[in-house]
């Protein structure tokens, strides 16, 4: 499935993606996400991988109940991790730089929406 | 470097130079400096084993990482799994008779070998080592041990070290290192050099001295003397604050240099 088939809005309208470009603006010194389009356009294709919306994608790797505090889903977590290193690895490049940044573009997202991730060098 | 200025070097470092190897002296150096620590009863609460990561396999590796310190632990080429002996108090009336002769314990404190004999072992010692695992005697043991945990990260960055204290998953390395059953993991000191400057950023926020540490009584805050401030600064042990103006860049180079996520 193609991400524009799952998305009801352009990819920046999402909360999470919003969540996402301030984290790197204002924790990682990036000047202006939205001007580097590799970006969404990565989520866009990781989002079709998953048949999730951005929202989606955080929201699985979370433990909602109502009335209670929102945790971190071990569980979800986990396999968010696996499908995120099967994204990486999808990319059939010789190049371990490029299939590095696949992966690690999904993680900054996750992890600018809290999903702690820590997957180690990648290179 | 002058001792005003390690303390104020020290920082937890969290990017290492995973390729280098740290020299055996070095590490010598700072288990010398743990061992030289203050320890209550002369009693050696702290217990190490220093592993090199080369030494342990993958999966090992892996299942030892906790969320927060997993890229520290795979960074760091020198791991020191520290630990609590909760039988450290054992021997400690031998230990106490050796203060007394060596001078250290004297009369004129009102120590004498009999007075260690017939009070200090048998009415405080000897009940805290037969119940060793009680909540006092393990939090006065973790002081004992953070102090020479403490000594011996500050000897590590006088060698030109880096050192962060991290979490462990202590099941795993168990298997590799063997600690006896009553040891108490603690944490894991990694060493390495740092991969970031030394300055890691600039030095980390903390509250004011009022605001932790009190004159009289509680509420009290001690107050800083400008001039002493001044002397601090110039001694290098009071260095700039984190944020130093190129840290975010400095992040990303060494995000792009480790392949690690921005």
């Amino acid at each position: 499935m193609t991400p524009i088939a799952i998305l009801k809005k352009p990819l920046e309208d999402y909360e999470s993606v919003q969540n996402w470009f301030k984290g790197l603006k204002e924790q990682s010194g990036v000047e202006e996400p939205a001007n580097e389009p590799w970006r969404l356009a990565l989520l866009g294709e990781f989002c079709g991988y998953l048949n999730l919306d951005p929202d989606g994608v955080v929201k699985a790797c979370l433990l909602i109940k109502e009335g209670r505090q929102t945790k971190i889903s071990v569980k979800g977590r986990r396999k968010m991790v696996e499908a995120v290193a099967e994204f990486q690895a999808r990319r059939d490049t010789s190049d371990s730089r490029e299939r590095a940044r696949r992966g690690n573009t999904i993680r900054s997202f996750l992890i600018h929406n809290g999903i702690l991730l820590q997957s180690g060098m990648q290179v | 470097m002058e001792f005003k200025e390690v303390v104020g070097r020290r920082r937890s470092i969290r990017y290492f130079q995973s390729w280098r190897r740290v020299e055996r002296e070095k590490i010598q150096t700072m288990l010398e400096a743990a061992r030289l620590a203050s320890c209550a009863v002369n009693a050696t609460f702290l217990k190490a084993i220093v592993v090199e990561r080369s030494q342990l396999d993958r999966q090992t590796l892996d299942a030892l990482k906790t969320p927060v310190s997993a890229l520290n632990i795979e960074l760091a080429p020198v791991h020191i799994y520290t630990y609590i002996d909760t039988q450290a108090f054992v021997g400690a009336q031998g230990r106490l008779r050796t203060l007394v002769d060596v001078g250290a314990l004297n009369a004129t404190h009102g120590w004498s070998h009999k007075f260690v004999d017939e009070f200090v072992w048998p009415n405080i010692l000897k009940p805290l080592a037969d119940n060793a695992t009680q909540a006092q005697t393990v939090a006065a043991a973790a002081s004992d041990a953070g102090n020479a945990i403490c000594q011996a990260m500050l000897a590590g960055v006088d060698e030109g070290l880096g050192v962060c204290l991290s979490a462990f998953v202590p099941d795993p390395i168990k298997k590799v290192v063997n600690p006896p059953d009553h040891w108490l993991p603690l944490w894991v000191l990694l060493v390495g050099y740092p991969a970031e400057s030394w300055e890691g950023g600039g030095q980390r926020p903390r509250p004011p001295l009022d605001e932790q540490f009190f004159e009289g009584k509680y509420g009290n805050g001690f107050k800083a003397d400008p001039a002493v401030t001044e002397r601090l600064k110039a001694a290098k042990m009071i260095q700039a604050p984190a944020p130093l103006p190129w840290r975010k860049q400095e992040i990303q180079a060494l995000a792009r240099m480790f392949g690690l996520p921005e």
